[in-house]
């Protein structure tokens, strides 16, 4: 065991007499310190920020006056998802989705004024996060360091020597994939105190702790691909050559490629075209403003049966009330098919994307610590779907206030003069039916179940570049 | 001199590694232009279906309408930027900000800044166009193909024997860098051209977006060759080249953006809604003065028909969305003027990092950058106020309703 000790120890001393590698990794360090308090004051502030403007909105809507009540079914509401406590690593696709939803009667809008509108635009990959330096940044250094961890005893000639002594070259291998890993145990550090610190802003133990483990393992798997080249390499230029490509490879391109290419194998149609489909439809369902609509008839034969009475004006509750809650349960079954559709043509999309994964380790690592952190598009989807409960539930609750505590011929008259405007009006007390709403991601398992796939693809890649590290060690030769 | 480019355009056909480098690039360049051609297409199919069932959906709107206010109520009206015959080398801001609209006469600050969402997971990753390839991967191959020209003779240790013969040794390496830059060039642009030629893009456009290349090709080329001249092994060069890549392709956006977006902060898009909203709500609430008033201070000619005398009247409606767009008037355009400040700085602020500086003149030349679509939004506002002053005159004087009149209604035109 000692001689693996001594060879790591060896290849260490030498990258702390190179001032290229000393200063590479400096550099790297201080952009991700740099980079990781940033990005986590930002996202303290946002959280922040976000709690007490989704506090304000349920206190302005508590706040309105006496109203009919079909006024505070437009009036409506807000949404805001505040970022998840392990966003201040990885904040995901908070900045393109948008991070509020405004809420009404009759409409599903989406949601709005993403950052990267209104970004400043300085191309490509303009935005650094820690999870992007971890991501792209650590393997190049990894590279930088290791691309001539085995050859160079090659080179120097010290390879037969070792080798005469009657060390295998597994063992050589194993102390130089010893002293890289000494290097990412180091690089870990920064990440393991913001997943300490994600824990105490209420993240659970095993999300942190899952999101270290699956960036050891790609970082692990990045070494292992480095260590791979310098053993079945001989010319330590090209080795750092190939090992250039397959970081453009991995890191640059295929991601990009696999978003053209999961976009043009399955084709999510955007709002606008779903919605016009959806409005023909829509039509067909009657306007539950216009209680008169002849697509009402069937549902008022119903309703004046249940009473046993004769006409919409003789019924203990208020025709249009009813009508509204008909029409918006229709019409919310409708908007939910369709979003739903599109929800899920877009998760099939990201499904194909992760399968890249099997391309480029960094394409896994990113879904998955997406996943992990709660910032990637099914928790996106998630607040959709919550927001969209929350709009129908105040829409509902409201429509029975209409239907309940406002006369029907007192209502139909609201229009005659100001008197009866403000007789056609319900105690402001019935705002209190809306429900508090504190959107929070899954629970931790549930993220990790998501991120399953993503971290067996990384341990897929650690395995084969392990093994290919192995079977190369032992076959060394002169 | 051409007898020595021949000779090193022998030995780069020659050199396994040099012509792996050169045909990526051909390969990756033939990939960009085709994704980029094929995005593009399906773009003008979407407007093109778009465009006709917007029509037919108008139609079965209006059909049932029996006045004006029901008529600017229920029908919506298409509108969208085309993408240009260079968008296929550039998608740019196309990818973050909505190009597609269905607007409709009430407030438009509720409507237009509704973005029709595509999968926030490829907003994140970006787009493999040409734009991308030309700015950020070029300079790295370019940097893989010149590291080692000199490094790789010391290697051989023939450096110095090759510097003595050659006479100057600046006939020695230019050549033979100059067979690399041009070879890189000519694979990257040969698509290019293809692409343009497909898509009718104008010559100027061409030739400009090709010097703009090869320009960053000969500025990465002057790096090199600068970085090369210490006397060091290849792969510290290499090394060295890779980090003054990162920093000025990755680090130096990065930076710029940060402070550029500090220094220039937009006012919170929700605020604008949040005012418009809260006074079209509140209209309902006020008299009815409160709110004609505004109106007519904005449209004095209606001044003598502003009387509303009902409950509600369609008139009134409108009024109250007209004053919720005017209230958040001062919001809008400093959101705006943020905007185009932050847009402005930005592009100074390329001069810093050639990759930026290559991408942003790609989407100028495509009008895919920000001010193409602030130029989109502003067409959308124009549109908007053409289809008030369409129906104002009626709903105000009273006219009669006649379904022939919305023939005439205005069409968005996506050029204007």
């Amino acid at each position: 065991m000692s001689s693996v000790r001594r060879i790591a120890r060896e290849e260490w001393r030498l990258w702390l007499r190179s001032k290229v590698v000393v200063a590479a990794a400096l550099i790297v360090a201080v952009l991700i310190a740099v980079t990781s308090i940033l990005t986590a004051n930002r996202i303290a502030n946002e959280q922040a920020q976000r709690v007490e403007q989704q506090v304000a909105a349920e206190q302005t809507f508590f706040a309105q006056p006496d109203r009919h009540p079909h006024r505070m079914v437009h009036y409506g509401h807000y949404a805001f998802r505040p970022p998840p406590p392990l966003a201040v690593f990885e904040p995901g696709v908070d900045a393109v989705t948008g991070q509020s939803i405004f809420l009404e009667g009759h409409r599903q809008n989406t949601a709005m004024f993403a950052d990267t509108k209104a970004a400043a635009d300085l191309g490509g990959f303009a935005a650094l996060t820690p999870a992007s330096l971890y991501q792209l940044f650590l393997p190049l250094l990894l590279i930088v360091l290791g691309h001539a961890l085995f050859l160079r005893e090659r080179e120097s000639g010290t390879l037969a020597v070792i080798l005469a002594q009657g060390l295998p070259g597994t063992k050589l291998a194993l102390g130089k994939a010893a002293a890289l890993l000494a290097v990412i145990a180091m690089f870990m550090l920064p990440l393991i105190a913001v997943a300490a610190y994600s824990v105490t802003l209420g993240e659970r133990m095993l999300a942190a702790f899952s999101l270290v483990g699956g960036y050891f393992v790609y970082l692990c798997a990045w070494g292992a691909i480095v260590l791979a080249a310098s053993v079945l390499l001989t010319q330590r230029a090209v080795s750092l050559g190939v090992l250039i490509f397959v970081w453009l490879f991995a890191a640059l391109i295929v991601p990009r490629f696999a978003i053209n290419a999961s976009s043009a194998a399955v084709d999510a149609p955007g709002k606008i075209e779903s919605d016009l489909i959806m409005l023909a439809e829509q039509r067909k369902l009657g306007d539950g403003h216009n209680a008169a609509d002849p697509a009402f008839m069937q549902l008022q034969a119903e309703v004046l049966e249940q009473y046993d009475v004769e006409t919409i004006e003789e019924l203990p509750i208020n025709w249009r009330g009813v009508v509204a809650a008909y029409s918006e349960a229709e019409l919310t079954d409708l908007l939910n098919s369709y979003a739903e559709e599109r929800m899920r043509l877009e998760a099939s999309q990201s499904r194909i994307f992760g399968l890249f994964g099997l391309l480029s380790p960094t394409i896994a690592v990113s879904s998955a610590s997406r996943a992990i952190a709660g910032t990637d598009l099914a928790t996106h989807h998630r607040f959709l779907r919550e927001s969209e409960a929350l709009r129908f539930g105040f829409v509902q609750a409201l429509n029975e206030k209409h239907a309940a505590e406002l006369d029907y011929a007192i209502d139909m008259n609201r229009n005659a003069d100001e008197a009866a405007r403000l007789r056609a009006r319900v105690n402001a007390s019935a705002w209190q039916v809306l429900d508090e709403f504190r959107f929070a991601p899954d629970g931790a398992d549930e993220r990790l179940g998501r991120a399953g796939g993503s971290l067996g693809i990384l341990l897929a890649w650690l395995l084969a570049a392990g093994g290919i590290v192995l079977v190369a060690a032992r076959r060394v030769r002169l | 001199m051409f007898a020595s480019l021949a000779r090193e355009a022998r030995f780069l056909a020659k050199d396994r590694g040099a012509l792996f480098w050169l045909i990526l690039a051909f390969f990756l360049s033939c990939a960009a232009v085709s994704f980029g051609i094929a995005e593009v297409r399906e773009q003008r199919e979407t407007i093109a279906a778009l465009i006709e069932e917007d029509a037919a959906d108008r139609a079965n709107a209006l059909e049932t309408q029996e006045d004006w206010g029901g008529a600017a109520y229920y029908a919506f009206h298409l509108t969208y930027a085309p993408p240009s015959d260079f968008a296929f080398a550039a998608m740019g801001q196309r990818d973050s900000s909505p190009w597609k609209h269905r607007v409709r006469m009430l407030a438009l600050e509720g409507q237009i800044h509704e973005a029709d969402t595509r999968n926030a997971d490829f907003g994140l990753v970006g787009r493999f166009d040409f734009a991308f390839l030309a700015a950020s991967v070029a300079p790295l191959l370019l940097i893989l193909l010149l590291y080692d020209l000199r490094a790789s003779e010391r290697t051989a240790r023939r450096h110095d024997l090759l510097v003595a013969t050659a006479g100057s040794p600046f006939s020695m390496w230019l050549p033979r860098a100059l067979v690399r830059v041009t070879a890189l060039a000519l694979l990257l642009l040969i698509p290019l051209w293809i692409g343009a030629a497909v898509e009718g893009t104008s010559m100027v456009i061409s030739v400009t977006a090709s010097g703009i290349m090869i320009g960053a090709l000969l500025l990465w080329w002057l790096i090199v060759e600068l970085v090369s001249r210490i006397d060091a092994s290849a792969s510290v060069l290499l090394t060295s080249l890779i980090g003054l890549w990162l920093a000025l392709a990755i680090v130096m956006p990065a930076v710029s953006k940060a402070g550029i977006e500090a220094a220039n902060p937009v006012p919170d898009g929700g605020e604008i809604l949040l005012l418009q909203r809260e006074t079209v709500n509140d209209a309902w609430d006020l008299p009815k003065a409160a709110t004609m008033k505004p109106f007519v201070a904005e449209h004095p000619e209606l001044a003598d028909h502003a009387e509303i005398e009902e409950g509600f009247e369609w008139k009134w409606y409108y009024a109250f969305q007209q004053v919720g767009d005017q209230t958040a008037a001062p919001l809008v355009s400093e959101y705006r003027a943020a905007r185009i400040a932050r847009d402005r700085q930005a592009g100074l602020a390329a001069l810093l990092s050639p990759t930026s500086l290559v991408e942003r003149a790609f989407e100028r030349l495509a009008d895919t950058d920000a001010l193409s679509m602030i130029g989109y939004e502003d067409r959308v506002r124009r549109y908007h106020a053409k289809l008030r002053a369409f129906y104002y005159p009626l709903m105000f004087l009273e006219q009669p309703y006649d379904a022939d009149v919305l023939k005439k209604l205005p069409d968005y035109d996506a050029n204007g």
